[in-house]
């Protein structure tokens, strides 16, 4: 890694060094931790923490992007609880989606990744191969291509029409439409597989000599190993993953053109907070939104957090 | 998920290859599906226009390379220049991701402190808002700063690890570093940069190949931050200059749209297939031995 | 890597900056004023464009332009991000929708000053002048007259051995018609119309002909519930009798070019801007004709011209007077017009009109045609859009597809879309 050798201006001070005195104490105690805290901090303070301040305050004012922003008090967030079935249909479809791709897509990475992770001749290239879909990204591409899968004489129906059965229009009718962005987020399942890779990389391999010694089988051996190991991993591929998943925008922007149709089938939650700030100029409003989400978002990793000192296992 | 270990007894060969014949099979066939989209575009780009949108057949009607001639010079900038661009912007962005997230993910794995507690989670914090509603205050930050429409809101940020994603998949897998490594070094006197360089890069070298591949990935496909900030033809990104092919209220060109989507790919899919190999050997030649 | 340096901040034309900016980053020839210039469009425009932009460089050889341009849906996030950052262009191609929202917000120069001086449009005639005023003053200068129109698969039609929309047809017949298509038809997936029930456009024109209108001149609903039940009866009616396209197909169609079901080989028929049938021809395997609207046999005229878009002036701009210059040089000069031809439309002014005609390939002609044609089926402008305008439009689209899954029935849909466009009206 060329980071890893490139020259740095600010060593941190030794233990060795500590001036005395109480002042001192407390130097020497937090000063290092700090110190390569320091471009963090400079970033927070100097390019994070204004911006999420000010949209703090947008949430309760009636801003248009273009005229002074109006303080309106709580009204936003009233009218978000009492007065938004529009808000409705977007949780009800976030969190539908957050359930349904976040442990799919994980356990599908996880799945693909242990099979990676064992000698089969031409890895590398299936690797390689597994991850394109994941390149591909949000390219406009992938718009005009899902039409092509899903739409009623697409190629899915094709393939279920051998079968004999006749499929609908899966990307346009809105029963499934949401289920089509599924498949689409677990399909680009590789940047967790890449993740859960290097996870597996770094387990230690004489535990798995050991276990072998022991006569351990397979099986037991990812129960009592892999898995125990892996779970600072996965505890973070489940995180980010949920966080990603609440925050999902392109993949319904770039297929339903920014409608979220059809029938606010796939309104989620950010697409509804663009259309309301770019699309309809209601900054404040959906300012509020945003907000609204960091809470939802928040309790969540707060649980999460809270859970994981049951189950996710540090060498420490 | 898992499979039985590699058989020893006589009669195994024959059987093992048998499985692996299966195992291949299956591979090649969950790899087309995989491929199909790619495989798509790339006869859309080598296709006449007016097919693209009509059967689902991958098979031109006849073959042309006109669209990547027409794509390459389509815009009145030519795409060399926005591979250079995008080339420059992500190589320089990944730098500092690894490099500054890097150190930050120590301190918050490692090192002990007053508030560490806080700060990280004030760090989790900023994943969460999106990104939408912080854009008009940070544009505004950056213009004043007189920053817009030069590469430093898509570089400098970066260098300043305002990414928490990467701090915090660090900070994961330095927590999975045995403890007894850097506190026999602690005990040596050994400070706490020597550990970082000494101790915690070489043994995390599969997370930082992840991290490069992923902040040059994600840096390359970004469109939002090229979007606002550079306003400039000249220094357009490959992914800006995608999206000025597609205009959906006039007449778009989309054979050229395909054949220059595949080639923005070439240099991530490159860059993977490099890198993967750091991401696997890396492992193997420091030896996680204990 | 001096390329990426402050070379290009282009901001205003403020000397001293400009001063700064050359010194960092090898500038041009020198030029006393500069100008940005957004718009939104495909690269064939862009060349035209650019052209023009070199043209009018003889013209004023010390004014340089910058020209920027984007596709549809990235152009407005950066305009609303450049102009709530007090960074707007100078020049800025409009949409005839969202001129309101920027004008009323104060975010646009009104010309009015400037009109009969520096901008001499008169031969624009007056309706195609105050189509882009907003509120009683000029934000824009119109690029290319527009009319909603219905474009058609010419084959098509012609194996099914039935009539193909045409000037006059009534509502009533092209009804029949694609009732008659169906059956003729041999295609799978294969239908005479799209389903227009979402398309608001289609549904001004249909309230229109009632003499009713989308919006009155107080901006509050000029139709009624009932009004609405019939539109979605019309469409749901046509849809039971195989005449036009099945929910899910029309669901597909995300109202641009490359998703209408006409360009995807689902529909003989579909409705968009006369400016777009160039595109539509070019995304199309079959031979494509222009046709106005069906009509109600003794309605009134449901057509009327609009801007396909228009050149507005940032009111922050630092010179107007360079803008306005430029502008006018854009549409009434015949170096201009001679570079950009109909691809915005075509051109408002009559000189230019005779400039561009004789160059004009096919489908260029048959969309000059169609406008010229149009006087008798065409009325007067509707009062402006209110603000939510945009979002009912939304709603309409929503609510269609209710109906056309039969999740509402159409006088269900017809309460709901009054309903909820009043309260969008309200919160506005």
């Amino acid at each position: 890694m060329s980071s890893a050798s490139s020259p740095v201006t600010a060593p941190a001070s030794g233990r060795g060094y500590a001036p005395p005195g109480r002042l001192g104490r407390i130097l020497s105690r937090n000063g290092p931790g700090y110190l390569f805290l320091l471009p963090w901090l400079i970033g927070f303070f100097g390019l994070t923490l204004g911006p999420a301040l000010s949209s703090l305050y947008l949430s309760f004012t009636d801003y248009d992007l273009i005229q002074a922003p109006n303080w309106v008090g709580l009204a936003n967030y009233v009218r978000i609880a009492t007065a938004d079935p529009k808000f409705n249909a977007a949780m009800h479809v976030t969190f539908l989606y957050v359930a349904l791709s976040v442990p799919l897509k994980l356990m599908f990475a996880l799945a693909v990744a242990m099979a990676f992770n064992r000698g089969i001749a031409g890895l590398p290239l299936y690797r390689a191969i597994f991850y394109l879909p994941s390149l591909l990204g949000s390219s406009v591409a992938i718009a005009v291509l899902w039409r092509q899968l899903f739409a009623a004489d697409g190629l899915v129906n094709g393939m279920l029409a051998w079968f004999g059965f006749q499929g609908p229009s899966w990307i346009s009718n809105p029963h499934y439409s949401l289920y089509t962005l599924v498949v689409l987020s677990v399909w680009q399942f590789g940047s967790p597989m890449i993740i859960f890779l290097a996870g597996l990389r770094q387990i230690p391999g004489d535990l798995y000599e050991a276990a072998e010694i022991d006569g351990a089988s397979n099986w037991r051996k990812f129960w009592r190993i892999t898995l125990p190991l892996l779970t600072p991993v996965i505890f973070f591929n489940f995180v980010v993953q949920t966080i990603d998943a609440f925050k999902a925008f392109t993949p319904a922007f770039i297929i339903s053109e920014g409608t979220g149709g059809p029938i606010n089938s796939t309104l989620f939650y950010t697409l509804y907070l663009y259309q309301e700030a770019f699309g309809f100029f209601r900054m404040g409003y959906a300012s509020a939104l945003a907000w609204i989400l960091v809470i939802i978002i928040s309790l969540f990793t707060a649980f999460a957090f809270l859970s994981s000192r049951y189950w996710v296992h540090y060498d420490e | 998920m898992n499979r039985p270990p590699i058989p020893r007894g006589p009669g195994a060969a024959r059987h093992s290859i048998r499985r692996s014949a299966f195992i291949h099979a299956g591979l090649i066939v969950a790899s087309f599906v995989m491929l199909y989209p790619l495989l798509w575009m790339l006869s859309g780009s080598l296709r006449p226009e007016n097919e693209i949108f009509g059967g689902s057949s991958l098979i031109p009607s006849h073959i042309s390379l006109d669209a990547f001639v027409r794509g390459w010079n389509g815009l009145q900038i030519s795409f060399g220049t926005f591979f250079w661009n995008s080339l420059v912007i992500s190589v320089l962005a990944t730098i500092g991701n690894v490099f500054a997230c890097s150190l930050t993910a120590y301190a918050f794995a490692r090192l002990k402190f007053r508030g560490r507690n806080f700060w990280f989670a004030l760090m989790l914090g900023t994943l969460m808002l999106p990104y939408h509603v912080t854009l008009i205050p940070q544009y505004i930050l950056f213009l004043d700063m007189g920053w817009v429409n030069t590469i430093l809101p898509l570089v400098v940020p970066k260098y300043l690890a305002v990414d928490a994603f990467f701090i915090f998949l660090m900070v994961q897998f330095f927590r999975g570093i045995p403890r007894e490594l850097d506190e026999a070094a602690m005990m040596d006197g050994c400070s706490a940069w020597r550990i970082y360089r000494k101790i915690m890069l070489p043994l995390s070298l599969p997370v930082m190949a992840t991290a490069a591949i992923f902040s040059f990935l994600w840096t390359w496909e970004d469109f939002f931050g090229p979007l606002i900030y550079l306003n400039d033809m000249k220094s357009y990104t490959v992914q800006i200059g995608l999206r000025t092919f597609v205009d959906s209220t006039g007449s778009s060109d989309w054979s050229s749209l395909f054949a220059m989507s595949i080639l923005s790919l070439i240099p991530i899919f490159l860059l993977f297939l490099f890198f993967q190999r750091a991401l696997i050997e890396g492992i193997a030649t420091t030896g996680m031995k204990r | 890597m001096t390329d990426f340096k402050l070379s290009r901040r282009t901001v205003l034309g403020t000397s001293a900056l400009f001063a700064a900016a050359s010194a960092l980053g090898g500038m041009p020839a020198l030029a006393a004023t500069r100008l940005r210039l957004l718009w939104w469009g495909s690269q064939e425009r862009a060349d035209r464009t650019n052209k023009t932009v070199e043209a009018y460089k003889k013209a004023a050889p010390d004014v340089s332009i910058d020209g920027e341009f984007l596709g549809w849906n990235d152009y407005w996030t950066r305009l609303a991000t450049q102009v709530a950052g007090r960074n707007a262009p100078d020049l800025i191609q409009m949409d005839y929708r969202y001129v309101f929202e920027y004008a009323r917000r104060g975010s646009l120069l009104a010309l009015d000053d400037y009109l009969g001086k520096s901008l001499k449009i008169d031969d624009f005639g007056k309706d195609n002048i105050d189509s882009c005023r907003v509120d009683g003053k000029l934000y824009g200068v119109n690029l290319g007259v527009n009319s909603s129109a219905a474009f058609f698969d010419i084959g098509a039609w012609f194996d099914a051995g039935v009539p193909a929309p045409s000037h006059g047809m009534s509502w009533q017949q092209y009804f029949d018609n694609c009732v008659a298509f169906a059956k003729a038809n041999k295609r799978k997936n294969f239908y005479a119309s799209v389903d227009a029930s979402g398309i608001e456009p289609s549904f001004e024109l249909w309230l229109r002909q009632l003499g009713k209108s989308l919006y009155n001149d107080q901006g509050k609903l000029g139709y009624t519930a009932e009004d609405a039940a019939a539109w979605f009866q019309y469409w749901t009616d046509l849809r039971k009798a195989g005449g036009c396209v099945t929910a899910d197909i029309q669901a597909l169609d995300k109202l641009s070019i490359e998703t209408s079901p006409l360009t995807t080989g689902y529909a003989a028929t579909g409705f968009a801007h006369s400016n777009q049938f160039v595109g539509f021809q070019k995304l199309s395997k079959a031979k494509l004709g222009i046709a106005p609207y069906p009509v109600k046999p003794d309605g009134k005229p449901g057509h009327y011209m609009k801007p396909s878009m228009m050149m507005s002036i940032s009111a922050a701009t630092a010179s107007p007077d360079a803008a306005v210059a430029f502008v006018n040089f854009m549409v009434e000069s015949t170096d201009a017009a001679q570079e950009l031809g109909v691809e915005r439309g075509v051109p408002a002014s009559a000189g230019m009109r005779d400039v561009v005609t004789p160059m004009l390939d096919e489908p260029g002609q048959m969309v000059v045609d169609y406008i010229g044609k149009l006087s008798d089926l065409a009325g007067p402008l509707p009062p402006a859009p209110p603000k939510g305008a945009g979002e009912i439009a939304f709603s309409l689209q929503r609510i269609s597809q209710e109906v056309a899954f039969e999740s509402s029935s159409p006088a269900e849909g017809g309460k709901q879309l009054v309903t909820e466009a009043n309260s969008i009206l309200e919160r506005a």
